[in-house]
């Protein structure tokens, strides 16, 4: 320890390694007389030291320093190695020689490097009741930390403080993890908070989730189990504390927003032993009032929607908004219940079973009633539409009137007069302008007609008679004239004009008409050729001239 | 206000609760934009309607907040009794 001292700090002090080079220089004399009392002083706390837990021990070690005697404990080998050896060389047996004295910052310093120097304190959990927390205007929060019989004072610096979830507040008991180290110009010692927790929490977050998740997997908090909020609930049943600004709070947002309402309360514990039984049956009251005044008839004057509301508090304090059967009353009440329990960070199983949770017992108020400024504003407008729409309807009237009006005057019977009068003028205009246009259209579409016709019988006509011209020359040529011409002759039965072409078609003595190129004439069958040759005279009985064609 | 065949009957305005006036504030509006009403029937409406706007209005700004407490009779009834507004730990 000596090493660390400035070597001009103290003349006696340079000496002392030479005269102790054993002991390294740490035993050091008793004080000078003058010193004493102080000195005893120190001698008096010493036999309090081996009653604290063993690891502060190391705290001590320059207070150890000259009583290392009374602490023959090895706790303080870390920080000044060498005193155990100091034991045997008894103190007193050598007191005077070695005084030295320490500047204010040294003995601080020293203390310190003590402190640092122990790596316990270096990271530890401590758990106790936090008393008084002040928070600097730089943020940082001061709070001690205490059990029955210390006190720890504890720096939560801001930077840790706004990322941490919770808050030291006084009277919690907590859990601080950080350092101890020494704040030198006040020559204290403190605890530098890096994380605090309330003690406890990890049971009871256990519980919590526990709970949430069998809740959950009921289908407890699912959300088509929300019912929706009455718009303007004329009665709004509340289940609070009767003490405390919970319930004044509420009464108050509902008389500033909507005081057109009614609130009654349900009081009920809302902290301790028994509270969640006792939130359990306000919340039972309430639906119970309800179910009585509307099988009374009275349907307007039951609540329409339940508060259930409590102020901030410890994770403990608001427990009770975790109990099962809190939970399943928000659940099972007939009206939407809407919950507000302390600040915005707590969140608790009840806010998930309510139909709607609010940050706190205020918002929750406000939830529930409607703004009477907005509401006077939505009336306004409706007074505006009925004012427009009333004039606008009587302008209507007022166009409608004036139409009828015109109509009456239409209706006149001089008026339908001329009217007919120009009616009947105007029809006949019209009748005789569509006849005679009917007549001079078919005339002038007949003559189209003719003179597309005219030429086109010519032509048919002149067609027709070549081809009878040409007609007639090839029957010409076809016909029996050439043939008569060259000499034949055609040989007919007079009787029935048939021509005969085998000589057994004409009997004897039958009449025959014989036509020749020239004309025609008669004969007489004489006989056949053979029987009756001196007849063959006739040309036409010729059988070779017989079958001409 | 001559109540035609069909609409509501004309009860004393000043016996409606708010939410009652505002309800038939919204029909009387409603009626009027729904259009082809008498001209004395929607002059009748137009009226009733100011009379009704009234009425929400005045509840609006004259309403006072009734504060209750529940409690329950040995008998077993619950009931509903007048607070001062926002104090509830008298009896508690």
């Amino acid at each position: 320890m000596s090493r660390r001292h400035p070597p001009d700090s103290d003349p006696l002090w340079a000496d002392l390694p030479a005269e102790e080079p054993a002991s390294s220089g740490v035993k050091r004399a008793a004080p000078p007389d003058w010193a004493l009392p102080s000195w005893d002083s120190f001698d008096e706390s010493a036999p309090a030291a081996p009653a604290r837990p063993p690891r502060r021990d190391s705290l001590i070690p320059l207070e150890a320093d000259d009583e290392a005697e009374n602490e023959v404990t090895p706790a303080s080998a870390p920080v000044s190695a060498p005193a155990p050896a100091a034991p045997p060389e008894v103190v007193p047996a050598q007191p005077v020689f070695e005084l030295r004295i320490l500047g204010v910052s040294e003995v601080t310093r020293a203390v310190r490097d003590a402190v640092r120097s122990e790596p316990a304190l270096r990271d530890v959990w401590v758990e106790g009741e936090v008393g008084r927390v002040t928070v600097s205007s730089a943020g940082h929060c001061y709070f001690t930390l205490k059990d029955e019989r210390s006190q720890l004072a504890c720096v939560f610096f801001r930077d840790d403080r706004v990322s941490s979830p919770f808050e030291p507040r006084t009277g919690l008991r907590v859990v601080a993890h950080g350092r101890v180290d020494l704040f030198e110009s006040q020559g204290v010692y403190q605890l530098y908070v890096t994380a605090i927790q309330p003690a406890g929490f990890g049971d009871l977050a256990l519980r919590f989730e526990a709970l949430k998740a069998k809740l959950t997997a009921e289908g407890v908090f699912d959300s088509s189990r929300k019912r929706p909020l009455p718009p303007r609930p004329q009665v709004i049943g509340v289940a609070t504390s009767a003490t405390g600004a919970v319930w004044h709070d509420i009464c108050h947002v509902i008389s500033r927003r909507w005081p057109l309402a009614r609130v009654v309360l349900s009081p009920c514990a809302v902290q301790g032993e028994g509270s969640a039984a006792s939130v359990v049956a306000a919340l039972n009251r309430l639906g119970r009032w309800g179910e009585q005044l509307r099988a009374a008839g009275r349907p307007d004057e039951a609540p329409a929607v339940v508060i259930l509301a409590r102020g901030g508090g410890s994770l403990e304090d608001l427990w009770s908004f975790n109990d099962e059967r809190v939970v399943r009353a928000i659940v099972a009440h007939p009206v939407p219940v809407v919950s507000g329990v302390g600040h915005e960070v707590d969140v608790t199983l009840a806010d998930f079973a309510a139909d709607v949770r609010a940050p706190t017992p205020s918002a929750a108020a406000e939830l529930v009633v409607p703004d009477r400024v907005e509401a006077a504003a939505t009336l306004a407008a409706f007074g505006r539409r009925a004012g427009t729409r009333t004039l606008t309807a009587m302008a209507g009237f007022r166009a409608e009137l004036t139409a009828e009006s015109r109509a009456l005057e239409r209706l006149h019977p001089a008026a339908q007069l001329a009217q007919a009068r120009e009616r009947s003028g105007y029809l006949l205009d019209r009748a005789t302008r569509i006849v005679g246009d009917g007549i001079e259209r078919r005339r002038t579409r007949e003559s189209a007609l003719w003179a597309r016709l005219g030429p086109m019988i010519e032509t048919r006509l002149g067609t027709a008679r070549s081809a009878i011209e040409r007609s007639s020359a090839s029957l010409a040529a076809l016909g029996p004239q050439a043939t008569l011409d060259r000499g034949y002759a055609i040989v007919r039965r007079a009787a029935d004009g048939s021509v005969v072409r085998d000589p057994a078609d004409a009997p004897v003595g039958d009449l025959l008409a014989i036509r020749v190129a020239a004309g025609e004439m008669s004969a007489r069958v004489a006989g056949k050729d053979g029987t009756a040759p001196g007849h063959g005279g006739n040309p036409a009985k010729n059988p070779r001239r017989k079958d001409p064609v | 206000m001559n109540a035609e065949p069909g609409s509501m009957p004309a009860v004393d305005i000043a016996s409606l609760s708010f939410d009652e006036a505002l309800l038939e504030l919204q029909r009387t509006v409603a009626d009027l934009e729904q259009g082809g009403l008498p001209l004395e029937r929607s002059i009748a409406l137009y009226e009733r309607g100011v009379a009704l706007h009234e009425r929400c209005a005045a509840l609006l700004s004259q309403a006072e907040l009734r504060v209750q407490k529940l409690v329950e009779r040995s008998s077993g009834a619950l009931e509903a009794v007048d607070l001062r507004s926002g104090d509830a730990s008298e009896q508690e």
